[in-house]
């Protein structure tokens, strides 16, 4: 009985210690080295489990989401209709003004624009299993030309950004969380005004810092990736509405409360952009022309 | 040398197919918390149900068993979470699969309520833990608010799971007895 009791002790401290070691190499490596090969391995083991699991779930959640909406189906359907035909007739006029726009910003020397960028679509097959990390696990790789620090978008705007990649699957850190952070512009004023987007978990709006008090800014207007050089966001990618200007006029800096138009808490499928926009005149090869 | 003895034997006193059901219970809890879990949120709030199995898995198997459950588990969570420090949750589920299982060897009741108990403490001190080292180690910080919320909200939820997971994972493992009886 003490002798096991003992060996308990033994194999309890062995295993502390073991994890202290590991706590040290990756907080030492800050985001790198062995351990974050183990992460990209570990990932891609548990990638097909998650895939069959939410190919299971997900229609039976369909399912019963559409039982509880079938009543307002008919007349949502002539709604769409009718917004169809209208969008069909101004998607006929676009290629044209699309041409146009990118053989000018050519000329120009400026970034690619993000509408025009080539982009995989992908599936969301998981979530990290922490109530303290926004974000998700998608169901395309490397071996589809994903790389990290690429953006990530649905339709409705910004999702966030790829920050871990494995053969086929891949890590996006949602705007939502709190170490995530873009560039941004308020557009809808006089001029534009620049600021930085940052994340405050699911259940607040995202936070738009370094906006002097002289600038002014007002509810309801637009928020949108904005150009910052070493930046990995293309610029001109929908964000949100600005939801609530904080702090007298005047002040050293505003809090401004920015809504997001993505619909975090549902997502299915998004939309990886391949390519940084990054001119390659302007900016060489880029960071990961290597790869 | 003294470890690699206990080890040892530990691979020896609990037999493989023991070691095949703990191992497939750790890695299907984890794939379940990130996909079907992560959808039947309470109030937003994703269970640990990792850690009710580890709190299972050591319950009815010890302290050692318990420990190193609580380590490749922790592991686990840690490896699946994108930008955290890896080693948060393998020490602290390591702690917990221990003290779950010594305190295992005090309690005679058979109620499922001990069980419920033994997962509402394990997941106070386990989520409470995990916030307090990841702020040392530098994560972003919502708010104190925030975490409170979640801590109440997951041992809670965990307690929810109990009844439902305590016995699966019992059964399982009792399945798989070794043939040699240990007298603890």
């Amino acid at each position: 009985m003490y002798r096991r009791s003992a060996r308990g002790r033994v194999l309890l401290l062995a295993l502390v210690a073991l994890s202290i070691v590991l706590i040290t190499l990756d907080f030492r490596s800050g985001g790198g080295g062995p351990l974050a090969d183990a992460k990209d391995i570990s990932s891609a083991v548990i990638a097909p489990i998650q895939r069959g699991i939410t190919a299971v779930t997900r229609p039976i959640g369909d399912f019963f989401s559409s039982i509880g909406q079938l009543a307002g189906l008919r007349s949502e359907n002539a709604r769409l209709k009718a917004e169809l035909q209208q969008a069909r007739a101004q998607l006929n006029q676009m290629p044209g003004i699309v041409a146009d726009n990118e053989r000018m910003k050519q000329m120009l020397g400026l970034r690619r624009s993000w509408n025009t960028m080539p982009t995989v679509d992908a599936q969301v097959i998981g979530v990290p299993p922490d109530n303290y990390k926004w974000a998700v696990f998608i169901d395309k790789g490397r071996a589809d030309g994903i790389r990290e620090d690429q953006a990530v978008i649905d339709p409705e705007g910004l999702v966030g950004k790829v920050v871990q990649v494995g053969p086929h699957q891949a890590t996006v850190l949602l705007l939502i969380d709190p170490q995530a952070a873009a560039a941004a512009k308020v557009i809808g004023g006089p001029h534009p005004v620049s600021g930085l987007i940052q994340g405050n978990g699911a259940s607040e709006d995202l936070s738009l810092t370094g906006v002097s008090g002289n600038e002014s800014v007002s509810v309801g207007e637009k928020v949108v990736t904005d150009f910052y050089n070493g930046g990995i966001y293309p610029p001109g990618i929908p964000i949100g509405t600005v939801a609530g200007v904080g702090g007298p006029p005047g002040a050293l800096e505003r809090t401004i409360r920015v809504q997001p138009f993505v619909d975090f808490s549902s997502l299915d499928y998004v939309q990886v952009l391949l390519d940084t926009g990054r001119n390659p005149l302007l900016y060489g090869k880029g960071r990961h022309g290597h790869r | 040398m003294a470890t690699g003895e206990a080890r040892g034997n530990l691979l020896a006193e609990i037999g493989l197919a023991r070691i095949g059901v703990i191992a497939a219970s750790v890695v299907l809890a984890l794939a379940l918390q990130s996909t079907l879990l992560v959808k039947l949120t309470l109030l937003g709030v994703i269970p640990q149900l990792e850690l009710v199995v580890i709190v299972a898995i050591a319950f009815t198997d010890g302290p050692r068993v318990g420990a190193v459950a609580g380590f490749f588990g922790g592991l686990l969570v840690d490896l699946m979470i994108p930008q955290s420090t890896v080693g948060i949750s393998a020490l602290v589920f390591t702690l917990v699969g221990y003290a779950v299982g010594t305190f295992r060897q005090y309690t005679t009741a058979d109620s499922i309520w001990t069980p419920v108990l033994v997962v509402a403490l394990s997941s106070c001190v386990a989520e409470g833990g995990y916030a307090i080292l990841s702020v040392i180690l530098g994560q972003p910080w919502v708010s104190i608010d925030y975490t409170l919320k979640i801590i109440a909200l997951v041992v809670l939820y965990n307690c929810l799971l109990t009844p439902l997971v305590y016995p699966v994972v019992r059964k399982a493992l009792l399945r798989v007895r070794p043939e040699r009886v240990y007298r603890w």
